[in-house]
């Protein structure tokens, strides 16, 4: 049986400052698993946890306690490493190089072969559309074509794994639907993708699996349309709708909004057939019945919002 | 090979940085100056004061020789200290270490891009030495492979003590440990004055724990009169430059064991 590719089991990790005996918790008994072949999110207010863990999973840090491995092994092995692609947050580069040379530096230490980086390294800067730039100075990069190059750094050495702190940081709209387009793509290829941000409309868009992290601890984890699947009601479109059944809406916390195809009536799953058979009735049409499905941002502030007793 | 990538990055990092080439012109520039008063003794020279002259030509440049010894390890320690700061300061560290890229590996890495820019240092000065002495009407009649040896010996010290307190500490910190060490270096120095008496127990430990740069002098065989002043065999200065690489390899794996439990972010 195949390892997952990211486990967390009851993974605890304190601060602590030297001198002053104070220990801040930034981690608590955290568990999860990440299964090979998944993009997941991973989502959290700021200070959360969520680059503690990430820096854990990459064996930048030690937990206190708890075990963690990575594609089977333990963090920080080289095997492991072999085969992860990582963007970090705000991705660092040496200002005395140009786009094409940081990445033919991060290949050599990645095992790559002189002879064949060239071309690899020219398919990457066409992906991450920097083919043209590839030879400026760092230092005279933006925003986004640094985070660009940083992606295209996390792709070299074709990884199985993709650890990547927040990807569409700093890029514009165009930039954001590139990165959604290649995640897309990687997945489809099997990739697993743990991704943390904070543009929730994204993550919903390309994510299987959610993992929500608050104060230091795992308060939700499961797959996007478990999570997400049901909120209880359905929208109903219909051709016309009876003045009956406008008034009868109200009663059962429904509402309607009328535009140029027809009617689109939201209502309790338990009225739908109600709401149907009086249209119907009345001589009219339902074109469609469909789930109304929450949206992540709702479903997140939900859950962070309980757990920080906002909410 | 991944730390010879490393290794050569580093290097190039300093090529680029600007503090290292203020810091070569400014030493540069005070060596030619230095080089005013030797030419100027130099032309002076009469039948009358030849001795004289001679003497006072030594003289400066001696003292030119030891201000580029003083500041090469003033640039080994930066250096070192810079290259492992700089990292963990601007966060590239992160991405590095994120490749199958051993702890060790980096480290070892990062240090042996700063002694190649202190081996090139060394030739440099290597180089000035004898160009100085031919001025002076000298010849150094040392082998030059010796008077690279040296000097690199002692700058890996450095280099390694630097990097070492790069581990657990900023730069500022680091220097400031390597400087210490330095100067308490020598002042435990047999030939320094006697300590309180219950204090010559800490003064003979502290000899022998501290690195000695007196050991890994060039003065101790160099004469630029005579071939030496104290005819040393090849072993005798091979036992010597061993002793420095020795020291400076032992610091480097406690500097690796430091490295290697530390937690990577960006300071």
């Amino acid at each position: 049986m195949t390892a997952a590719a990211i486990e967390f089991q009851q993974v605890t990790k304190v601060y602590r400052k030297m001198f002053r005996g104070v220990e801040v918790p930034a981690l608590t008994s955290a568990s999860f698993a990440v299964e090979r072949g998944e993009v997941c999110a991973f989502l959290g207010p700021n200070g959360a946890g969520k680059t503690t863990s990430i820096s854990l999973l990459m064996g930048f840090f030690y937990a206190d306690f708890g075990e963690i491995r990575v594609l089977g092994y333990p963090p920080g092995d080289v095997r492991a490493k072999a085969q992860i692609g990582f963007l970090p947050e705000n991705f660092a580069f040496y200002k005395f190089l140009n786009g094409e040379r940081l990445l033919r530096f991060h290949d050599a230490l990645g095992g790559g072969d002189k002879r064949t980086a060239g071309a690899r390294i020219a398919e990457l800067l066409a992906k991450v559309k920097l083919t043209d730039y590839r030879k400026l100075k760092f230092a005279k990069y933006s925003r986004g074509m640094v985070q660009r190059v940083g992606l295209a750094q996390a792709l070299l050495r074709d990884p199985q794994l993709l650890v990547l702190d927040e990807p569409t940081s700093g890029l514009d709209p165009t930039g954001r639907r590139d990165v959604r387009e290649i995640i897309s793509a990687l997945k489809t290829e099997g990739r697993t993708i743990f991704l943390s941000s904070h543009l929730l409309s994204e993550v919903e868009q390309v994510c299987d699996r959610v993992i929500i992290i608050s104060k230091g601890r795992v308060v939700q984890t499961g797959r996007m349309k478990d999570l997400l699947g049901d909120s209880g009601r359905v929208e109903i479109l219909v051709t016309a709708l009876p003045e009956s059944l406008a008034a009868r809406l109200t009663e059962w916390g429904g509402s309607f909004t009328g535009n140029e195809h027809g009617v689109a009536v939201v209502v309790d799953q338990a009225h739908k057939r109600e709401v149907a058979e009086g249209v119907w009735a009345a001589g009219h049409d339902v074109v469609q019945i469909a789930p109304i499905r929450g949206s992540l941002e709702e479903f997140y502030l939900k859950t962070v919002g309980d757990e920080s007793g906002v909410a | 090979m991944k730390v010879w990538t490393l290794a050569l990055n580093t290097l190039e990092s300093f090529l680029h940085n600007r503090l290292v080439l203020l810091l070569l012109l400014v030493g540069a520039g005070i060596v030619l100056i230095m080089m005013a008063p030797l030419l100027q003794v130099k032309a002076r020279i009469t039948v009358q004061n030849t001795s004289m002259v001679e003497s006072m030509v030594l003289e400066a440049i001696s003292q030119v020789m030891g201000f580029m010894s003083g500041l090469g390890s003033l640039l080994a320690a930066w250096a070192a200290t810079d290259s492992l700061g700089s990292e963990l300061k601007a966060g590239t560290v992160l991405a590095v270490m994120a490749r199958p890229v051993k702890r060790w590996e980096f480290l070892l890495g990062k240090y042996l891009g700063v002694l190649l820019m202190m081996a090139g240092y060394v030739v440099m000065m290597v180089g000035v030495s004898h160009v100085l002495a031919w001025m002076g009407g000298q010849h150094i009649q040392v082998s030059p492979l010796a008077m690279f040896a040296y000097p690199l010996a002692r700058y890996a010290i450095y280099a390694a003590i630097a990097m070492l307190c790069a581990t657990v500490a900023g730069p500022v910190v680091s220097m400031v440990v390597v400087l210490a060490i330095a100067i308490l270096g020598d002042m435990v120095l047999p030939s320094t004055p006697a300590w309180k008496p219950w204090l010559m127990w800490l003064k003979h430990g502290l000899y022998y724990a501290l690195p000695s740069m007196e050991l890994l002098s060039e003065e101790r065989f160099l004469s630029l009169r005579q071939a030496t002043l104290h005819p040393m065999k090849w072993q005798e200065q091979a036992v010597s430059v061993l002793y420095g690489w020795d020291y400076a390899l032992v610091v480097l794996l406690v500097a690796m064991w430091s490295f290697h439990y530390r937690t990577l972010r960006r300071d």
